[in-house]
């Protein structure tokens, strides 16, 4: 007996020791042409969230389509918490990545200090703010803008003239989607009512879709005929809510018609499409083209970067509204409409309509 | 005959982990990659890079005080699946003393934030425990339940109590910075003696000796002191214990103090080691690792420094297996979960055999001392 056991013994450290020997000699990554390297560390919820990680990711691949062997990319998922988030851009940064995505404001402190230990490398981040590194563009959005689009959609359609909010985390950033939505609303009709609620105060209020539902259905309950959300998956508790009561909804950051459920896609009225892809493949195609600059950068209407969605399954609903949208995309653009960004410039903005 | 048996238990180790790299295996191949570059890449990448290891020692520190936290616990014969609450208790009342107290030199206000912490952690074991001893409410519902108390309580504390003023009107939820004098000194400027330097290096900090002080203490105490035996005996035979006039309940009640006061420490190597605030966004999870750790070291104060090296190895070692060798990463989740499985299934059944194996032995020629040794065990 003790025999085979010896035997157990012997054959377990030869194979041991022949798999360390095959693993040994190898070299990790092979010397590649001098190609650019682009890195991308997603935000928590990573691939698959059929938002804001997914528009992220799109801005990659259409990089990586048009600048084919030019460039190489690597997209990394961190672990459920995030805890591993600066660990991963560490890691990027110290393969000699030449740019590095990070994508959401929770990495505004992580960027911060690998930026710091790698002056050569170029970071982005995606609605955070760091204005004073020389090699971190904050790629920021104008969110107020294209909501102020899906408010005027929203102050056109609406046949009780009371229509809804549903805010994730209550920020500033959050309060630019409200005020946006609340103009655009007001601009087009002055009799509008508009119902705003906010999901809470901490990351968790961006993915609670129980609350997301109880909030949407009281403002149904109170006359609202459309919702408009921007509450990550919060949301899908507000697309619930329409389903339940027959009522619309509007999507937020990416086209969400095209990423619910075919129940809840009938009552989506359009999406405010926050274009994360157009501002991870502008900074990719302009550090490619030698016009990297980091500072704060913002993409509005003019840029691109927001607006509203159309698609095969709501062409039909707002077409008669399109030109009246695209008449306003125009004067927002022009300068001839100032889409106010908070509480305060809202309550003028307002005031002059309802004169 | 003898030495045959002794190798073959210093093998158990290796083979439970080739078991487990094999069971792995099925699933890389699986989805068409080859293993031997996978498990290449969490080798080359997970021992032989410096940043790696420093890495795992981090990674590892937390788990160290929660697979200790957890296996105090079990040795007591309790469930303490509370683990995770208790470090958030544990975490916000260091963090608050931490942040209120100004002007101290540290080596008053840095023990004093640890021991907050310990304190923060018994407290919530308290509860748990009292009820258990007293009512016969079973710990690990009570201790679940502690946990989503635990972690709706430190939101609310955090977020609408003690939120920093100066972060108010930003998205970063968080308690005001502690001073330098409540922060965990890092290893770094010992390290950089071995040639170890750079971020990674820094983040190494004092926790990590303590920890491994702790273990060995709780070792000896529970392995050579009367207190150790009377808990072997109660865990043992709780009536025989009774019967031989050790106080069951006091001995159950100092052992889960001990665990909730370990348990209080698992956050902060990350609160005050490394961050220097609370942030609503801090490290979860660890304390349920903690009961992996435990199970994987067979509740041994020691083994739980082994286990939690392994955890952190596996945890650093996914970064690389997903950036050189591109496996997604929910793989690399079910392939860690798997090995872990497979070790503690796989170590199981040999330290059986070679009991099996030993016993047969002693009996060929039976030679009274040995049999009497082995009745005795």
């Amino acid at each position: 007996m003790s025999k085979r056991g010896l035997r157990l013994v012997a054959l377990t450290i030869v194979v041991m020791i022949a798999a360390t020997l095959w693993i040994l000699p190898g070299s990790g990554v092979q010397a590649q042409a001098k190609k650019y390297r682009v890195g991308l560390v997603y935000d928590v919820g990573g691939r698959g969230d059929l938002s804001f990680n997914d528009m992220a990711y799109a801005g990659l691949a259409r990089a990586q389509k048009q600048f084919g062997a030019r460039i190489e990319t690597r997209d990394l998922e961190p672990t459920a918490g995030g805890e591993n988030r600066e660990e991963l851009l560490r890691l990027l940064a110290g393969e000699k990545f030449d740019l590095i995505f990070g994508i959401g404001f929770l990495f505004t402190d992580s960027v911060t200090r690998v930026s710091k230990d790698f002056r050569n490398v170029k970071f982005g981040i995606i609605d955070g703010f760091i204005p004073d590194q020389p090699n971190v563009a904050s790629l920021l959005f104008k969110e107020h803008e294209g909501s102020f689009l899906v408010g005027a959609a929203a102050g056109l359609k609406t046949k009780t003239n009371r229509v809804g909010f549903v805010g994730g985390m209550k920020i500033p950033l959050i309060e630019r989607f409200e005020a946006g939505f609340i103009a655009g609303a007001t601009h087009v009709n002055p009799r509008v009512q508009v119902f705003s609620e906010y999901a809470g105060t901490t990351g968790e209020a961006f993915r609670d879709p129980v609350k997301g539902k109880e909030l949407a259905l009281a403002e149904y309950d109170r006359g609202a005929d459309i919702i408009y959300h921007a509450s990550g998956g919060t949301g899908i508790g507000v697309f619930e809510a329409a389903v339940v009561k027959k009522r619309m909804a509007i999507g937020v950051d990416a086209d969400q018609s095209l990423t619910v459920k075919p129940d809840q896609r009938r009552q989506i009225l359009t999406s405010m499409m926050k274009r994360v892809d157009v501002a991870v493949f502008q900074t990719i195609s302009g550090m490619i083209n030698g016009k990297y600059k980091a500072g704060v950068e913002t993409f509005g209407l003019k840029e691109n970067g927001v607006g509203y969605a159309v698609n095969e399954f709501n062409r039909s609903r707002i077409r008669d509204i399109v030109p009246r949208l695209e008449a306003l995309k125009r004067d927002i653009i022009a300068g001839k409409i100032k889409v106010p960004e908070d509480k305060k410039q809202l309550a003028e903005f307002v005031k002059k309509v309802k004169r | 005959m003898k030495w045959r048996l002794f190798a073959l238990q210093f093998a158990t180790p290796l083979l439970a982990i080739l078991f487990g790299v094999l069971i792995a295996s099925i699933i890389v191949l699986a989805i068409g990659q080859n293993p031997l570059d996978v498990f290449g890449v969490l080798i080359r990448f997970g021992l032989l890079r410096s940043d790696s290891l420093l890495s795992i020692l981090f990674k590892a520190t937390p788990l160290i005080f929660a697979g200790l936290a957890v296996a105090l616990s079990f040795r007591a014969a309790l469930w303490n699946i509370g683990v995770e609450g208790q470090f958030y208790i544990g975490a916000f009342t260091a963090a608050y003393i931490g942040f209120t107290l100004k002007g101290l030199p540290i080596f008053i206000h840095l023990p004093l934030t640890i021991l907050a912490a310990a304190a923060g952690g018994m407290a919530w074991a308290l509860i748990p425990i009292v009820l258990k001893l007293r009512r016969g409410a079973h710990e690990v519902i009570t201790t679940i339940m502690m946990n989503y108390i635990a972690a709706a309580l430190i939101l609310y504390l955090i977020a609408d109590v003690f939120r920093d003023p100066s972060q108010v009107g930003t998205p970063r939820v968080r308690t005001p910075e502690f001073p330098p004098s409540a922060r965990v000194p890092s290893m770094g400027p010992l390290l950089e003696l071995f040639g170890l330097t750079g971020p990674d290096a820094n983040k190494v900090n004092w926790l990590l000796p303590f920890g491994l002080v702790l273990c060995v203490v709780f070792a000896i105490v529970l392995s050579r002191t009367r207190f150790g035996y009377e808990v072997r005996a109660v865990a043992f035979s709780p009536l025989a214990a009774e019967a031989a006039g050790i106080p069951n309940a006091r001995i159950q009640f100092l052992m889960f103090m001990l665990s909730g006061a370990v348990a209080g420490l698992v956050g902060l190597n990350d609160v005050l080691g490394f961050f220097g605030y609370l942030d609503i966004d801090f490290p979860k999870g660890l304390g349920f690792l903690g009961i992996s750790v435990a199970l994987l070291a067979k509740n041994n104060p020691l083994g739980v420094i082994l286990a939690a090296l392994l955890f952190g190895f596996l945890d650093r070692g996914a970064q690389g297996v997903q950036f050189f060798a591109r496996t997604p990463k929910e793989v690399i989740v079910i392939l860690q979960a798997l090995i872990i499985l497979a070790i503690v299934v796989a170590y199981e059944l040999m330290t059986r055999y070679v009991r099996k194996q030993r016993k047969r032995e002693a009996e060929r020629p039976p030679p009274a001392a040995t049999v009497a040794a082995e009745a005795g065990r």
